[in-house]
């Protein structure tokens, strides 16, 4: 009978609420609280070897340590799979599921299994890992979805331990983590390319084998009245950065912002600062570092009166924006929106290369 | 990330050589820029003509923040002639 470790948090576990937050890495030997509906869904085929919990808070702060306890864990079981929440929109959980499989599958080779809801800020950290051996599946938003999910987490693991071939991401209903895999096809590819391309100019459907990232759709903001009485900011993904890039930017997928300061500055003059960026020819940013942020127009806007005396914020903000994961960009552009937003920034220039 | 500035309340305007692409990530006021190694202007003009194109976009750019928009909008500069 297949072996299977069930990860769940000290809540789903039955040891308590936010109150017990702090509970370490714990085992249950057979199953416990939500590993009991996990187990009858498993029916005949499947067991649960053991419970693993861990409290919501404890995992964030003690990271090392939980996963540590958690692979010696499951090492000691040594099951064919393991399972983790489902963790609905709870994002300490969610983020502590895929986590928790992630460092499974790494150091382990067992294939996992999650689940939680697509806006669960877990399912950013399980795109961005991107690991082949962790699937996580979605789910209503709350726990009016238990059944749903207990069902699918019990035929997806059941399915991994067989070792079924597990095809793409929108015929099976895992979240697609954006891997790419080869496959072999009878056709060359500039064939396929035509067959599209004539399919498309007749109108009719086609299937692109490149999808793009799915973006989601963020309402208009409000226009501003009065633009030279509000306080606006500069953003920029050029990678413009004071000469000698002391924040040790890379060319490529970089994953924090600075601000620097322009106040008192008139101009950026060339040679006091660079572009950093791996993603387009840097010479002309160089030589005039006006191209990513336009410091000498907004002067002079500033002087015919068009952006108020002190209303441009007296730093720029970024980030060299070359191969940037969209998760991690979503997530620096919180933090500055959050930072513009302290200082009481109203709108935004932002120059994207 | 110019998105999640908008969910937060603050309009963006994004300047980028890279409009449809823009459009395509559903950024709603999107300024024109000359090109990728350049958005905010353009080498090939002398330099008060590249300064002065500079100024339009951006003040192309505080049109689009006052603006109202419906969904994603592409505002072009008056483009500057002669070199």
């Amino acid at each position: 009978m297949t072996k299977i470790v069930h990860v769940v948090n000290q809540f789903f576990a039955g040891l308590g609420g936010e109150e017990k937050v702090g509970l370490p890495v714990g085992v249950i030997e057979g199953c416990a609280g939500a590993a009991r509906a996990l187990e009858i869904k498993l029916g005949a085929e499947a067991k649960i070897a053991c419970t693993i919990y861990v409290g919501d808070n404890y995992f964030h702060e003690h990271k090392d340590e939980a996963i540590k306890a958690i692979l010696d864990a499951v090492r000691a079981a040594m099951p064919a799979i393991v399972v983790a929440g489902p963790a609905f929109n709870s994002g300490r959980y969610g983020m502590s599921c895929v986590e928790i499989c992630n460092a499974i599958a790494k150091a382990l080779e067992i294939p996992c299994v999650t689940a939680m809801h697509e806006e669960n800020p877990g399912v950013g950290v399980y795109r961005e890992i991107a690991n082949a051996r962790v699937y996580c599946l979605p789910t209503a938003e709350g726990t009016s979805g238990m059944n749903d999910a207990m069902t699918r987490l019990a035929k997806f693991a059941i399915r991994l331990a067989r070792r079924e071939e597990i095809g793409p991401a929108l015929k099976e209903g895992y979240i697609g983590r954006g891997i790419r895999r080869i496959e072999k096809t009878e056709r060359r590819g500039v064939d396929r390319a035509i067959d599209m391309l004539l399919k498309k100019m007749k109108g009719e459907p086609f299937e692109s084998e490149v999808p793009m990232e799915v973006w989601d759709d963020a309402a208009p903001a409000a226009p501003l009245a009065q633009v030279k009485d509000r306080n606006i900011a500069v953003v920029t993904t050029s990678g413009v950065v004071p000469w000698g890039n002391p924040d040790k930017f890379k060319t490529y997928r970089n994953t924090y912002w600075r601000k620097y300061n322009i106040a008192e500055v008139k101009e950026l003059e060339p040679g006091k600062w660079e572009a950093v960026h791996g993603g387009y020819n840097v010479a002309y940013m160089n030589q005039n570092p006006h191209y990513g942020v336009p410091l000498d127009a907004l002067r002079a806007l500033e002087a015919e009166g068009a952006i108020g005396a002190g209303k441009l914020y007296p730093a720029y903000y970024v980030i060299p924006g070359n191969q940037g994961s969209p998760a991690v960009m979503r997530r620096m552009g919180q933090e500055i929106a959050a930072d513009l937003k302290k200082d009481n920034v109203e709108g935004v220039l932002f120059v994207a290369t | 990330m110019s998105k999640e500035l908008e969910k937060a309340g603050l309009p963006v305007a994004l300047i980028s050589a890279m409009f449809p692409v823009a459009q395509q990530v559903r950024a709603n006021r999107i300024v024109k820029g000359v090109s990728i190694p350049h958005p905010c202007g353009d080498p090939s003009l002398s330099k008060e003509l590249d300064a002065r194109l500079r100024r339009e976009i951006v003040r192309t750019a505080l049109k689009a923040l006052e603006s109202e928009v419906k969904g994603p909008t592409l505002f072009s500069p008056p483009v500057a002639t002669g070199g």
